[in-house]
């Protein structure tokens, strides 16, 4: 138990950065929000609001429940509910009930900061917790991995000698050329889905996070690794990212069904698509950048006006959930993959189907589109070459011994990356379809 | 006025929840102490089991500790006792359980007052890794916390995205759904404590469905570990649980009390054989549940704990094993004394035998008006007639009873309103098997009945009948049920007590039979052919010699399935109905006597001994076991005689028990303490008010003296009244289409409704044929009580009565209208009693 504890704690502290100095004033939005957010929310948010209280915001942390009893009282921590019953020693009553007591140090934290005059430290009231914390400190990964992980992103850098990898808690870079580290990116949350470089191959967008609990998307220099910029937090993982072509905007897709479009250099979010009513997958731009396409959980793909955010067209016959989309260069068409391991060409102008692609024998996950080819791939432990113009099939490349989760298309050095559930990664010639390295990406894993 | 009304089974929910609610202040907040709890004093304890072996760090064994007094009472010691190991560095106890700590051996030292008792205990295995089997161990976690259960991620499209297979019976599905789907998104084999599946339950991530684990549960830490150790499936070679064992077994009485625990608790034990030899404890693993909370709760942990003086069954699940254990519990009732009641034959002997042990005292006998009106009832469905009431009453003969009854199974009645019973279950209607289909049919029940043909082969007729169904009108049963699925459920239904849907699909959550046997069944009746005849309402059965039937979900044809016998060889070119009829029908078939017995009883007592007696399964267990297995081998014995079987039950003293409770029975409602007043049924009220006010109802173009419970089908001639009062429409075989439930229509139909109305204001009912023939006013009343309860009215009844038609001297009919009316809306009237 105390070790569980410990642990907790610890994690806590890496996670949130919780602020321990003792003279220090306390910050709700540092120090009080994070231990709001990870003990309390959840049976007191939105989902659920035991006892008719929420913390999930100060304005209504700040609103008595049931009981009535004023839960924050400034000043005065003798009479704050909040404070009585995360103490109590009637079992019944404290909080979080059933669970292990909060521990000592994040006790301390609410005392004083009633005792300070439980001062709000952020802008707006009503906002979210998740939303005004500041973006955590996320734990290093493991020196060396004890498991594999499954790939589930793989980028190439500008020059394609490098292959960025979605590790845990990192992002790892190998040489495409030996599959040798070359460098670790951390920083990051637990999970990496989706990775994007910007169009000067200066800075990796990355879509992360702990499923269930959060997502973000961090925007690291490639040269350093130094974290340049956290964009959005989300209630739950976000799934791709995607730079517009003339690199000015970053689209992102997240769990909670939205797909936000950043402005690059103010990190402002300029455009929040709500159309989706179930997680959002991947999203792609059009060649000119005016367009936007989504793949969804709710079982449709779904094309946007990138400007405006206004829905074009609902592809919605694969009666399954959508994995991936690509663009057809003829601008009126699309490629979409599904989890019944179809892919289907269809119209932009009607939202019909105009060709079969092909089955996998298994889920199908996002495609990865080149100048003039695209690329899909399966669960059936297959990747498969398409040309864009015809999608007649190119070749298939073999040899994973497992689902293959990702894939990252080279165009200039015509190099393709795959990578499986077992945390296997391959990269191939496309013009021979010979592979050419592959390797475990798992820093120090030894079978 | 008898002691029976609407208000007793609502007064009596009431006091049985406060007598809960009282009794859990006292239950969690003492001391274990003997003191007070009107056990004796231990002889001994005994401990099971008698050695451990524990092989893995992952083991561990619950003990159970059974304290014996000198009366030979046992008792559960298990929270009461003290342990103590020989060597903690090879083995503990915590919680009454041994835990392995290092490989060894050591005694457990058990200690209970002055009794004490050494077991052995063997530890080996200790230092090798013990990963988590994903079957017995990750899939029997979420099975244990409730994950995939129906009614939340066991549900055919699961929960918030995440589904599993209900009560994990598609361990293939949950494999890719847990370590798989979506990346691998569930489960972390990198930081285990932050996998989704666990901050889920544990609620360190927003649930829809709330708090389900905590950490001190074993399932977190087997989670936990399972996805620390890389979420491994087992190999093919890792043994397979076979069974599953409860210890104590069935059968145990357990002492509540006012002042203690002690008693009134029973730890279980579970262990999971499996095929290697090697047994487990799953004792923390198993889910348990109760049969009937007011009697007995069970906790997660196997421990039971009884709430009121009756009987539980206690039902324990380790993955698809399912295992009862019928406990009985007993209080001491202060000032209760056994009676001594004379046994009239073997059923009051079972039945007296039962309510001694749980302390009821059986009502006295009924009155003899009581008798009459209930036995005829029951027998023929209608009252008696004046006449044959006052010869009744005024016999002086000892065995006059018994004489009825012989009278009553002889009269022609007693065969149409059977019928009506059999036609509810083999859902005779116009609408199935047309007007003159039903005739037929109808006809061949009454000359079944009136020649008492054996049920035996009254149920042979029917399953294996063939031909032209205006030939030979059994065969209506495979018209009524129109396909090979309606067929089998019905047959298990009416033949077998067991309600089969839920194997149509799935594995039964809950009972033992499973998809298998669903269609191993069905072959039975797969080759049965139904096809139109030349005639309007003829169809004509026939059997194939081929065809097969195939398991929907595994793809396999099925061989001939039979419960008990298993599968079964039956020659390429016999009818399989009639294999299936041999099984059924003979003496030792456990279900055949027992059903019919059953139903028969609570045909007679308005609550069956299984009940609902359609109902059989190991979570509804008989109320008196040993009474149903007695009924059903007299029964069998006595070649399947239905008469014999209902003469017996009525001459019993059980039977002619008083519907008044006394002090020691008022709250017994399933052990025949008393007779439980029921509502007339609807055919029984309608005849009963015919024959009060003298006045006949006429059913469409049915003969002019068909009485309501001798129609053949209820849409021969629709009636308003009778379905208001639950009349069913035969559409299925449950015995619960019946309604038995009271409603403002009724209400309203016996206050004004044009039945009750019309026959009151009749020109030829009975109280005006007497008025007109001169009669006094007192004979007049005395007549109509005599008819509606079989009894005289009391002194002040008759008194009230006269006192009305004096105050009404100009309108003496209207008066007798009033007095006929109040005697059709008392209790006495509308129920049986």
């Amino acid at each position: 138990m105390r070790i569980s504890r410990l642990v907790a704690l610890a994690c806590c502290s890496w996670l949130f950065g919780v602020s321990t100095q003792a003279q220090d004033a306390v910050s709700f939005r540092k120090d009080l929000a994070p231990i709001l957010l990870s003990n309390c929310v959840a049976c007191h948010g939105a989902k659920k609001a035991e006892g008719s209280y929420r913390v999930d915001s100060f304005a209504r942390a700040t609103q008595p429940g049931d009981t009535g009893a004023a839960p924050i009282t400034a000043a005065n921590a003798a009479e704050s509910e909040l404070l009585r019953r995360i103490i109590s020693t009637d079992e019944s009553e404290r909080m979080p009930l059933e669970g292990d007591p909060l521990p000592e140090e994040q006790v301390a934290l609410v005392r004083r900061w009633i005792e300070q005059g439980a001062v709000y430290d952020a802008e707006n009231p009503q906002a979210d917790l998740a939303v005004i914390m500041p973006p955590p400190v996320h734990p290093d990964p493991p020196e060396e991995y004890s498991q594999t992980l499954p790939v589930t992103a793989l980028k190439f850098s500008t020059d394609g000698a490098r292959l960025f990898v979605g590790g845990y808690h990192e992002v790892t870079v190998w040489s495409a050329a030996d599959g040798q580290l070359a460098q670790r990116i951390k920083n990051v949350d637990q999970r990496t889905y989706g990775l994007d470089l910007s169009p000067d191959g200066t800075r990796l967008a990355v879509a992360c996070g702990s499923p269930g609990q959060r997502g973000e998307v961090r925007v690291f220099r490639v040269e350093s690794g130094e974290l340049l910029n956290v964009l959005g937090t989300m209630p739950d993982a976000a799934f791709d990212v995607a730079y517009s072509p003339d690199g000015k905007r970053l689209a992102a897709c997240a769990a909670d069904g939205a797909v936000r479009v950043y402005d690059t250099e103010s990190g402002k979010e300029e455009l929040t698509i709500t159309s989706h009513s179930d997680w959002v997958t991947a999203v792609t731009w059009n060649n000119d950048g005016s367009k936007l396409a989504t793949a969804s959980r709710d079982k449709t793909a779904k094309v946007f006006d990138a400007k405006t955010g206004e829905l074009t067209i609902t592809f919605s016959e694969h009666g399954q959930p959508v994995k991936g989309v690509a663009f057809h260069p003829n601008g009126t068409e699309m490629y979409s993959s599904a989890a019944d391991g179809r892919v289907m060409r269809w119209k932009l102008e009607d939202g019909k189907k105009s060709a079969d692609v092909v089955r996998f024998g298994g889920e199908a996950y996002k495609l990865e589109s080149g100048e003039d080819m695209f690329f899909a791939v399966s669960a059936d432990k297959t990747a498969r070459q398409f040309q864009l113009a015809d999608h007649k099939l190119v070749r298939d490349f073999r040899g994973h011994n497992e689902w293959i989760l990702s894939s990252a298309y080279h165009g200039p050095t015509k190099r393709l990356a795959t990578g499986s559930f077992d945390g296997e990664v391959r990269i191939w010639n496309v013009d021979d379809g010979k592979e050419v390295v592959q390797f475990r990406a798992a820093p120090g894993y030894v079978k | 006025m008898s002691n029976c009304g609407l208000g007793r089974n609502t007064r009596l929910v009431i006091v049985a929840s406060l007598a809960a609610f009282l009794l859990c202040g006292s239950l969690w907040g003492q001391e274990a102490s003997g003191e007070g709890s009107g056990i004796a004093s231990p002889v001994s304890v005994d401990v099971f089991p008698a050695h451990v072996r524990l092989t893995s760090p992952r083991q561990q064994m619950q003990l159970v500790v059974t304290a014996a007094t000198a009366d030979d009472h046992r008792y559960d010691a298990t929270h009461s006792a003290t342990y103590v190991s020989s060597d903690p560095q090879v083995a503990v106890v915590e919680n009454s359980t041994v835990l392995p700590r290092g490989d060894g051996k050591a005694d457990i030292t058990i200690q209970y007052g002055e009794h004490s008792k050494i077991i052995s205990v063997e530890v080996t295995g200790q230092g090798e890794p013990a990963p988590v089997s994903f079957y017995h161990g990750a899939l029997a976690a979420l099975t244990k916390q409730g994950c995939n259960a129906g009614a939340c991620h066991g549900s055919p499209s699961g929960k918030g995205g995440f589904r599993l297979s209900l009560r994990a019976f598609d361990p293939e599905l949950d494999k890719l759904t847990l370590i798989r789907e979506e990346f691998g998104r569930r489960t972390n084999p990198h930081q285990p404590e932050a996998s989704l599946l666990l901050l889920k339950p544990l609620m360190k991530a927003p649930h829809g469905g709330g708090l389900q684990m905590t950490k001190r549960d074993p399932a977190y830490a087997l989670l936990r570990d399972w996805i620390a150790e890389g979420c491994q499936l087992d190999p093919p070679s890792a043994p397979r649980c076979v069974r599953i064992e409860v210890y104590p077994p069935s059968g145990r009485v357990l002492k509540l009390s006012e002042a203690t625990n002690i008693g009134r608790e029973q730890q279980l034990c579970v262990l999971a054989h499996f095929d290697d030899g090697s047994v487990r404890d799953v004792t923390r693993l198993a889910v348990y549940s109760s049969s009937d909370e007011q009697v007995a709760e069970v906790s997660t942990t196997g421990l039971t704990k009884g709430q009121d003086r009756g009987e539980a069954a206690i039902m324990v699940r380790y993955m698809e094993f399912v295992e009862s254990v019928y406990l009985t519990f007993v209080r001491e009732a202060p000032g209760f004394a056994w009676s001594n009641p004379p046994a009239n034959n073997y059923i009051d002997e079972l039945v007296y035998g039962k309510l001694q042990q749980l302390k009821y005292l059986p009502s006295e006998l009924c009155s003899d008006d009581e008798f009459l009106r209930r036995v005829y009832l029951d027998t023929i469905g209608v009252l008696p007639t004046l006449e044959e009431t006052q010869t009744f009453l005024a016999d002086a003969a000892p065995d006059k009873r018994s004489k009825v009854i012989d009278r009553l199974l002889e009269r022609p009645e007693y065969a149409r309103f059977w019928a009506l019973k059999w036609g509810d279950l083999l859902r005779m209607t116009k609408k199935a098997v047309g007007e003159s289909g039903v005739h037929k049919y109808h006809q061949w029940l009454l000359r079944s009945f009136a020649a008492n043909e054996p049920y035996d082969q009254f149920a042979r007729e029917v399953l294996t009948a063939s031909g032209s169904t205006l030939a030979n009108p059994a065969a209506n049963f495979y018209r009524t049920t129109a396909d090979v699925n309606d067929t089998v459920e019905s047959v298990a239904q009416v033949f077998l007590g067991a309600r089969l849907q839920c194997a149509k699909c799935h594995n039964h959550p809950f009972e033992r039979w499973t998809q298998d046997n669903y269609y191993g069944m069905a072959s039975f009746f797969h080759r049965v052919q139904r096809k139109t005849a030349g005639r309007p309402d003829e169809s004509f059965i026939f059997t194939t010699r081929s065809g097969e039937v195939t398991q929907p979900r595994t793809g396999q044809t099925m061989k001939p399935w039979l419960p008990v016998a298993g599968e079964v060889d039956i020659a390429a070119d016999a009818d399989r109905r009639k294999a299936f009829a041999d099984w059924l029908t003979q003496k030792e078939n456990p279900y055949f006597a027992k059903i019919e017995a059953n139903r028969i009883w609570a045909h007679l007592f308005g609550r069956g001994i299984v009940d609902p007696p359609d109902d059989f399964r190991d979570s509804n267990p008989p109320s008196n076991k040993a009474l149903l297995e007695a009924l059903a081998k007299d029964f069998a014995e006595y070649k399947f005689d239905r008469k014999h079987l209902i003469r017996t039950i009525l001459n019993s003293r059980t039977y002619q028990a008083s519907s008044r409770p006394n002090e020691f029975n008022k709250d017994d409602v399933r052990f025949f303490s008393h007779y439980q007043p029921r509502l007339l049924s609807a055919e029984q009220l309608l005849d009963a008010i015919c024959h009060v006010t003298g006045v006949a109802e006429k059913f469409g173009a049915l003969p002019a003296d068909m009485k309501a419970t001798q129609l053949p089908s209820p849409d021969m001639a629709e009636n308003e009244f009778l379905k208001i009062f639950g009349q069913p429409e035969r559409q299925t075989v449950c015995e619960c289409e019946r309604g038995d439930d009271s409603n403002l229509g009724q209400a309203l139909q016996l206050f004004n409704g044009p039945v009750v109305h019309g026959k009151l204001r009749h020109e030829a009912n009975r109280f005006r044929v007497l008025l007109n023939a001169g009669k006094p006013d007192e004979d007049i009343v005395r007549t109509l009580y005599l008819a509606a309860v079989c009894r005289q009215p009391s002194e002040g009844e008759l008194k009230a009565s006269l006192a009305h038609i004096a105050s009404k001297p100009d309108n003496r009919v209207e008066a007798l209208e009033d007095v006929c009316w109040a005697i059709l809306n008392t209790n006495e009237f509308l129920f049986q009693h």
